[in-house]
């Protein structure tokens, strides 16, 4: 190397370094947090205008937001969610709470079996089991109702399950296993020595339960039942099935209700003003799920520090305890499905007797036009292909702009990637659908077109993809990063060599998630499909809707028999990065 | 080799900002060790940062060999997987997915021209056994110690044979004992390749045992430079004196001074009484100063000596340590406590009466 002058340097240009692998990346980190935007802000905007598609002067008004709030309906409706919330609530708590204890803290046997079956219980859609409820306590077609209508000469069905209280149990069945998988996660980082120390000061077991216990685990388990209560008032697949064709709405539902009313056009306005109403009381849940999470650390419970949770033996009570569980999963998984099964069979529903074995038949799958069938698994394989690869490509980009890019404005980043978590998936899909009516009909006509279907999805799961992405992130030591830099890769050698090898197996277990979600996708379709993009879980939906019930079990059985090999491949990928292990 | 010309940057932070280098100017020669020493948030590492490139610097300029990377006023900034340079990091930044010999291999795949794949492996294989780790080649990078992941973290840094090496802190994620082992094995390596190399670290130890030069660095600024007998017997600051190695500080006010500039000598009226120093070039008659004397360099007279012998005092030993090679004694003059070092042989208790000597090329006078 010649030492040549320092000054002999002038010579040289200027030398203009643009970052062509960190330019792309923000682009495509900015792009999609500019669509989430975009798409609530289409009905913000939209819920103060009236008009209909295509108008070329929309007026800007109020009314939308006066009418709701002077129209009883609405309150009936805000009392209806918040009864059906509470129902959830309590059933899922009931049954969740005590599984997750189990579980985590006795000698319960088969922890791992537990837990991989309350993850494909997470995963069954909800649609089916509430079919399912539907063939069993349906007031007419029932068949509890007329098993206990016939053997006690009754007039009128004993039970509803087209109420609120019935919507809430079966929406509360739905949401155990998420409960329990928050509520085990509370439990497990509980420091025992708590516990311990009320025992040294001779507190009885259930002393020490009541008065350290629960108080210190209280935090957490509001922060999970905040958690709930925000999913189960965007829940859409369970209230639809069970009460949309008795009009028993929650406030999900009346969105749809409104948006595809019985009658007339819709008033799309007023389609806006509500889900606007709906963004901000999600909001307003997720704020104040973030307030209490904030605060459960004030506790100190949980500490880095390692520790086994006390076990308690469970002594005699371990044969109940299993009854207790394997009850759950049989009475909340599969009994419905089963009854999908037997619907499915027969030409119309029965109790089982001679006569009904007799007309067992495929007659119901074989009915099913093999055209659509084809069509809307293509569609829903085309959706389960490209979103989760456009959402995994779009978190990783965001991931890295937020963490490594250095970027001003990465917290803003970071706000709009989190925000799909708190919209409810039906006002993601009003407003999606008026975005490509109002505004893109001109310039980008997807309405209509799966690409409107991957769009949507894909910005629905980006939290969900982001939040993966980020704490994976966060686990590469930056001198990784750096390292591979001064060793002469550059911001895409880097990328691929250290960062993409080490994210791999975080981003293998959450696309085929995210695939399995779109897959079992209900809400965001049921607003935005029309006919050719048509996914499969919109053929049951169909189906239900113009009560072929037997056909729409058929095709709902069909859904998880293709969901089965997804399911194995999960479980393999899960187990490997080691999800599925309780500890 | 590295030249750095009034280097500053500062980091935004979320709720404040930062000035974490505040004017650094310093030139590393070829073949140099040269190591930034200082507490943590002195600006030590931003500065080795700024010369790999991993932080872009406000303002100054940076040259590396003949070729200026960084430039505020001419608008250069190169990005460092253009710079050429081999680093070892306080993690060691091993990449867990690869084996030993791809971490090696790693930074050829990216030189210029690529080596053949021949070439290549000769190349790792070589430095595999310039930090004695032959052998290992194949071993999944993880399941290597703690030892043996810094060693290879060096092998990585310089298989491409680099402009300068940067070291960042290496040595502290090692326990005690192999840490001893590593400084003098690194200090080998790095002077058998002959390598410009530019050392972070905290420890005073590692510093005076393995530089060529130290420069003491303090609240983003370089305070002091020069070669480790220098920075420890003359240290022009309290900050540094106190930095490196334990001393006693005494505060004082000079009341005369004589000698001409490199051979002052002071005297400074302090608690003690007054006693005679050397002096800093910049203090001035009157002044407020501190005097410093390093504990080894106290030494124990008679207590039966007839009249006053310059610098000496008169003192009560408060509390006595044996650690094996010296007796560590804290003794109260006048106020003031003396930490002492004596030999292990001075056989003193709690309370003894003793007259320590505090000789005249040891003291020196700085101002405070």
């Amino acid at each position: 190397m010649t030492a040549l002058p320092v000054t002999l340097d002038i010579t040289r240009p200027v030398r203009w370094n643009i970052d062509v692998a960190r330019v792309f990346a923000i682009s495509i980190a900015v792009l999609a947090c500019l669509a989430v935007a975009v798409l609530l802000v289409t009905i913000l905007w939209l819920s103060f205008t009236d008009g209909t598609p295509g108008d070329p002067q929309l007026g800007y008004t109020l009314g939308h937001y006066r009418e709701i709030f002077i129209d009883s309906f609405t309150y009936r409706v805000l009392w209806n969610t918040a009864l059906f919330l509470v129902i959830t609530l309590i059933v899922a708590f009931a049954l969740a709470l005590p599984m997750a204890w189990l579980v985590e803290r006795t000698d319960f046997p088969g922890k791992p079996i537990v837990f991989t079956l309350m993850t494909v219980a997470l995963l069954i859609p909800g649609f089916a089991v509430a079919l399912g409820w539907l063939f069993l306590l349906h007031p007419r077609i029932g068949l509890i109702n007329q098993a206990v209508m016939a053997l006690f000469g009754l007039s009128a069905a004993p039970f509803n399950i087209a109420t609120i209280v019935g919507m809430g149990i079966v929406e509360g069945l739905s949401l155990t296993p998420i409960t329990f998988i928050m509520t085990s996660v509370v439990l497990r980082s509980m420091d025992p020595s708590l516990e311990e120390a009320a025992a040294m000061s001779g507190a009885k077991p259930w002393q020490a339960v009541v008065r350290v216990t629960l108080r210190v685990l209280w935090p957490g388990l509001l922060a999970a039942a905040i958690y709930v209560s925000a999913i189960c008032f965007a829940a859409f697949d369970v209230p639809a099935i069970l009460g949309l064709t008795n009009r028993i709405y929650t406030f999900s539902t009346y969105v749809f209700r409104q948006l595809t009313p019985t009658e007339g056009p819709p008033e799309y306005g007023g389609v806006a003003t509500l889900s606007m109403i709906m963004l901000v009381i999600a909001i307003a849940m997720s704020w104040a799920y973030r307030v209490v999470q904030r605060q459960a650390p004030r506790y100190a419970v949980v500490t880095g520090k390692a520790y086994r949770p006390r076990i308690h033996a469970l002594g005699p009570a371990k044969a109940p305890a299993i009854v207790f569980v394997v009850l759950f999963f049989l009475v909340s998984q599969a009994l419905p499905l089963v009854m999908l099964g037997w619907a499915a069979a027969l030409p119309y529903l029965q109790t089982p007797s001679v006569e009904a074995l007799a007309q067992l038949s495929l007659g119901n799958f074989r009915s099913i036009p093999t055209e659509l069938l084809v069509r809307s698994i293509t569609n829903t394989a085309i959706l389960m292909v490209t979103v989760p690869t456009i959402t995994m490509a779009a978190s990783l980009a965001i991931s890295w702009v937020i963490l490594r890019a250095g970027t001003r404005g990465a917290a803003v980043l970071d706000f709009f990637a989190f925000l799909p978590v708190t919209v409810p998936p039906i006002v993601f899909s009003v407003a999606a659908l008026l975005l490509a009516l109002f505004v893109l009909r001109g310039v980008a006509p997807i309405y209509g077109t799966i690409w409107i279907l991957i769009l949507v999805y894909a910005i629905a799961r980006m939290s969900y993809g982001t939040r993966m992405t980020n704490s994976a992130l966060i686990q590469v030591h930056r001198e990784l990063d750096e390292a591979a830099q001064v060793s002469g890769a550059g911001t895409f050698g880097v990328f691929r060599a250290v960062l993409l090898p080490l994210l791999a197996p975080t981003v293998l277990y959450a696309w085929i998630w995210i695939a399995l979600l779109s897959f079992r996708e209900l809400t965001l379709p049921v607003v935005l499909a029309t006919g050719s993009n048509l996914p499969f879980s919109m053929l049951v939906w169909s189906y239900a809707q113009s009560s072929s019930y037997g056909r729409a079990s058929a095709a709902a059985l069909i859904m998880l028999a293709l969901m089965a090999p997804i399911l194995l491949l999960y479980w393999l990928v899960a187990r490997r990065v080691g999800i599925l292990t309780p500890r | 080799m590295i030249r750095i010309r009034n280097l500053r940057m500062t980091y935004h932070g979320a709720h404040a900002e930062q000035q974490a280098v505040k004017g650094v100017s310093l030139d590393v020669p070829e073949g140099a060790f040269y190591t930034l020493l200082g507490p943590s948030g002195c600006g030590k590492t931003t500065t080795l940062r700024c010369v790999a490139g991993l932080e872009r610097p406000d303002e100054g300029e940076i040259t590396i060999g003949d070729e200026v990377v960084f430039s505020s006023a001419r608008n250069i900034f190169v990005p460092p997987h253009e710079r050429n340079i081999g680093m070892v990091f306080q993690s060691y930044a091993i990449w867990p997915h690869m084996s030993v010999f791809e971490n090696i291999a790693f930074p050829l795949r990216y030189k210029k021209p690529r080596p053949s794949a021949s070439e290549m492996r000769e190349r790792v294989m070589r430095a595999l056994s310039l930090v004695r780790l032959d052998g290992l080649q194949d071993r999944p990078a993880p399941y290597l110690s703690g030892g043996q992941q810094q060693r290879l973290a060096v092998a990585r840094a310089l298989v491409a044979e680099p402009r300068v090496l940067l070291l960042d802190e290496p040595l502290s994620n090692l326990d005690a004992k192999l840490r001893d082992e590593m400084r003098l094995e690194l200090r080998e390596v790095v002077e058998r390749l002959k390598v410009t190399t530019l050392f972070v670290t905290h420890e005073q130890i590692e510093a005076l045992t393995m530089s060529d030069t130290i420069a003491v660095m303090r609240d983003g600024v370089i305070v002091q430079q020069g070669a480790p007998a220098d920075i420890y017997a003359k240290p022009t600051q309290p900050f540094v004196a106190d930095f490196i190695g334990k001393t006693n500080m005494i505060n004082g006010r000079v009341i005369s001074l004589s000698g001409g500039n490199g051979s002052r000598q002071a005297s400074v009226e302090t608690a003690l009484g007054t006693l005679q120093c050397r002096a800093e070039d910049g203090v001035a008659n009157g002044e407020a100063v501190a005097v410093t004397v390093r504990p080894e360099n106290v030494a124990l007279t008679e207590t039966g000596q007839i009249g006053i012998v310059t610098n000496t005092v008169t003192g009560t030993v408060e509390t006595t340590v044996f650690l094996g090679n010296m007796l560590d004694c804290i003794v109260a003059v006048g106020g003031e406590r003396l930490h002492v070092q004596l030999h292990p042989s001075a056989a003193l208790g709690r309370g003894a009466r003793v007259r320590l000597r505090l000789p005249v090329e040891h003291c020196l006078a700085m101002r405070r």
